[in-house]
């Protein structure tokens, strides 16, 4: 298993190279850079070309997209991840301060939407054709079908204007002693952003599960005079659990990415609503960073997905 | 009935018409076909519906007020007419106009619709598009000297002139400096005249007369006034303060401002405008961010109306009587809210640095500064020499705040946005930065050593939501905002509603037009 780890580690270098340079040949494509968001259309109609050429020459703009391309990538290898172009500030200054926002809200949904997307999707197998499954198939495909602002905006308009139970946004607030002050702000964006996750999980675990108790395996079991829950639990639940972990595993770049609407929607300083930012402003070393380590962590979701899924099923060999 | 069938067909059309970009010769350069597309446009309904009444329709681009000349033609709506000037200007049917816009708000994609409606009424074709990119060179580009060819591809722009000094709306059309108006002579002697003193009796005169030229030629068609809309909480007062240009500086009082206790005793005011990655340094828009609104103050202050009034940092002034020597001596004890002197060292230094700020400088402070020939300090005092008179002299250092020389010498002109400074910046305000929690919160408390009476507020907690983003009406509605300003109609309606606000309009210098691109021809896209 070391082996294949290693391989597919390696693996990954050419993977983020090519995509690195397609993310990089994307923002070069879109109209305008960094100073043309810098600069307002009425001021920049009084400016000289000189004055122009100050400003891209000291944002390093100047150059040529190859060049470009190549210093950042030597500077990236070299974990330098550049400064953004707009305030100057370090890459992994303002990432590491917007991942602590983005990892509470996406452990919070991941944990959540997982626990409560499996219970409702075991539930839904085991009594399947009644009015609990059928009840819970339909509020999953609403779940799934409903769009997350719109989940996001009811329920502040609902717990935080009307009934005035949690905070109608942001993370911090001047008056909190403590980190855990700030829970009662986790609690909505946590659970509209685990909603569809949930729905998603239930579905899958309803569908896994039922082929699961179709299984010649669990009559074998019954047969043995087995205890249900043994049997559902134990032996069922854990086979079906394989797909379960292949749909959550892909959610864990979410980790890094952060949730851009959830985030937007509920003022939530996070890594999401910085890469919206940054890519409004043509602020590329931004952009870049934090779309590298988005797709790193899709890479690495997949590693860590063909790996679980090995541990669950003694069938799976990686190799 | 009639403009719902225009909206529905201006709506067909807009779906169907392709964008034509030939070069041409479009007629637009005869100021017939500029009035015609004045007259085919309803603006008091479009103010009426559109807007829903937050809005003034406009007849020049210098807003209402002291300097607005009397008895210029409103062009009030009156298709017939419009008809008949294409008529007579030999308009070409067949041709369509190329429209452009640089917003991203519905409300302009609306107003595109509606104006297609309107024109197609009359003959003429109109596609619009947004521009996207380096917006700036899209509408600005300059033709080459003497040509009679636009370097820019469009036929017209909607856009707007925000101005600080009413110059600003005018000195644009100077022969060779516009990208979509050609020169002409009468017009640059107009513009002359409007910088040619600072007497304001005499500034009134010249800009009556460029407003009647303007209002027959049209360079700029004027559509509407945009106001600017200030709201509070019922729960704070101004205790007399002056409401005014939001957008800028003015004497609004806000040491005296009070706010009802929380529950724990403290006065706390809750704004918007806090930073989300560095504080927007205050050369550029001097008055829209938190921080350079109570955390800097100016030599100058204004009133409502952005007209200097007195001293602020500065304990007196004099210009001579020829503008060209300006004097300005600073208070005694004035201190930065480190604790480091501020002295007249500072203005200088910061007079010098911002003159060497590549683009992203305020245009007013921008001519005041271009216009000095030397500045010095002596003690107390800062002394400026001036090359040409600048009418704009008073108003300039009473909207550009000093920066600490101490913190910032050094800096890199062109990356001067980029310090580390602006992480927590220093001022002299009556509030200084307690707390910065990038991207959550900025925490202001009185500044102690304030050259002013110490303000009454305990704190104001600014969060990073702006002017524009769809979080102001939640933040207002949950108590998170007291107080803040918005040109957005449907913010304002939103907050109208809301009985714990109050919403106070304001008249700004904020003219939306169409900009007609009046070069014989256009070059090819």
């Amino acid at each position: 298993m070391l082996t294949y780890m290693i391989r597919r580690l390696l693996n990954t270098i050419p993977m983020l190279l090519v995509i690195s340079f397609l993310i990089y040949l994307g923002l070069e494509l879109t109209p305008g850079d960094a100073v043309s968001h810098m600069v307002d259309p009425e001021i920049a109609s009084q400016m000289s070309e000189e004055e122009f050429q100050a400003l891209r020459e000291a944002l390093g703009l100047n150059k040529s997209f190859i060049q470009r391309y190549g210093i950042w990538l030597t500077n990236v290898v070299q974990g330098d991840f550049g400064r953004s172009l707009s305030g100057g500030v370090p890459i992994m200054e303002i990432v590491l301060d917007r991942l602590p926002a983005t990892l509470e809200l996406s452990v919070f949904a991941l944990l959540f939407s997982t626990i409560l997307g499996s219970a409702l999707g075991l539930i839904s197998a085991l009594r399947r054709g009644s009015v609990t499954d059928n009840g819970l198939t339909v509020l999953g495909m609403l779940g799934v079908s409903i769009p997350e602002f719109f989940f996001g905006l009811v329920s502040i308009l609902a717990f935080a204007l009307w009934l005035d139970w949690l905070p109608v946004g942001g993370r911090l607030l001047p008056e909190y002693d403590n980190y855990w002050d700030h829970v009662p702000n986790i609690i909505l964006p946590g659970i509209v952003l685990s909603l569809m996750m949930t729905a998603g999980v239930m579905r899958y675990s309803r569908a896994a599960m039922l082929d699961s108790l179709s299984r010649e395996f669990i009559r074998t079991a019954r047969a043995k005079g087995l205890p249900a829950w043994r049997i559902n639990i134990l032996h069922a639940f854990r086979v079906a659990l394989t797909p379960v972990i292949v749909l959550i595993g892909f959610r864990l770049p979410i980790l890094i990415g952060g949730s851009v609407i959830i985030e937007a929607v509920f003022q939530w300083p996070g890594v999401g609503s910085e890469f919206i930012s940054a890519v409004r402003g043509s602020d590329y070393p931004l952009v870049m960073s934090i779309a590298l380590l988005s797709v790193f962590a899709v890479l690495m979701a997949s590693l860590i997905v063909d790996v679980l899924t090995a541990l669950i099923d003694p069938r799976v060999r990686l190799s | 009935m009639n403009k719902i069938v225009m909206l529905a067909s201006a709506a067909a059309l807009a779906l169907t018409a392709s964008h034509v970009t030939a070069q041409r010769a479009s007629k637009l350069s005869d100021p017939r076909v500029r009035q015609a597309i004045a007259y085919a446009i309803d603006m008091d309904t479009i103010v009426e519906t559109l807007f829903e009444g937050k809005a003034i329709v406009a007849d020049s681009m210098i807003p209402n007020g002291g300097f607005k000349a009397e008895g210029l033609n409103a062009y009030a709506y009156d298709p017939d007419k419009a008809r008949q000037l294409l008529q007579e200007a030999g308009w070409d049917g067949n041709q369509t106009l190329d429209v452009v816009y640089y917003y991203g708000d519905q409300m302009t994609v609306d107003l595109m619709v509606v104006l297609q409606a309107y024109l197609a009424d009359v003959g003429i074709d109109m596609t619009y598009r947004r521009l996207e990119g380096d917006v700036g060179a899209q509408l600005n580009m300059l033709p080459e000297e003497g040509s009679d060819t636009s370097a820019v591809t469009w036929d017209i722009a909607y856009g707007a002139k925000a101005a600080l000094a009413l110059q600003e709306y005018y000195n644009g059309y100077r022969s060779g400096r516009s990208s979509y108006s050609p020169g002409s002579s009468k017009r640059d002697e107009l513009v002359d005249a409007i910088n040619a003193s600072a007497d304001p009796a005499v500034q009134k005169k010249a800009f009556e007369e460029f407003e009647r030229f303007e209002n027959e030629a049209l360079s700029d068609i004027p559509l509407y006034y945009q106001q600017l809309f200030i709201y509070e909480n019922e729960r704070m007062s101004r205790n007399g303060g002056e409401y005014g240009n939001d957008q800028f500086n003015y004497d609004w009082n806000i040491v005296n401002w009070t706010v009802e206790p929380n529950e724990n005793g403290k006065e706390v005011l809750y704004t918007n405008n806090a930073p989300a990655q560095f504080f927007e340094h205050p050369w550029l828009n001097p008055g829209i961010y938190v921080f350079s609104k109570i955390g800097l103050d100016r030599l100058l202050t204004a009133d409502g109306s952005l007209t200097p009034k007195g001293g602020q940092l500065a304990s007196d002034y004099s210009v001579s009587d020829d503008g060209l020597s300006v004097s300005f001596a600073l208070k005694d004890g004035l201190t930065w809210h480190d604790g480091d002197d501020l002295t007249a060292e500072d203005v200088v230094w910061s007079v010098e640095t911002a003159q060497k700020l590549p683009g992203t400088i305020n245009a007013v402070f921008k001519a005041t500064f271009d216009s000095i020939e030397s500045i010095s300090a002596d003690g107390n005092v800062v002394n400026l020499t001036m090359k040409r008179l600048d009418p704009n002299v008073l108003l300039t250092f009473s909207q550009f705040p000093p920066l600490p020389m101490h913190l910032l010498d050094g800096v890199n002109p062109a990356e001067f946005q980029q310090h580390p400074f602006w992480q927590n910046p220093v001022g002299s305000g009556p509030y200084k930065i307690a707390e910065v929690q990038m991207n959550d919160f900025v925490r202001f408390v009185p500044f102690e050593n304030y050259h002013g009476a110490v303000a009454n507020i305990d704190e104001i907690v600014a969060f990073p939501s702006g002017e524009n983003d769809a979080n102001v009406i939640k933040n207002a509605e949950a108590g998170r905002l007291d107080f803040g300003f918005t040109k957005s109609v449907g913010d304002v309606k939103a907050l109208e509603a809301m009985t714990h606000m109050r919403v106070v309009p304001a008249n700004i210098p904020y003219t939306r037009s169409l900009r007609v691109n009046g070069f014989e021809k256009i070059a090819e896209n």
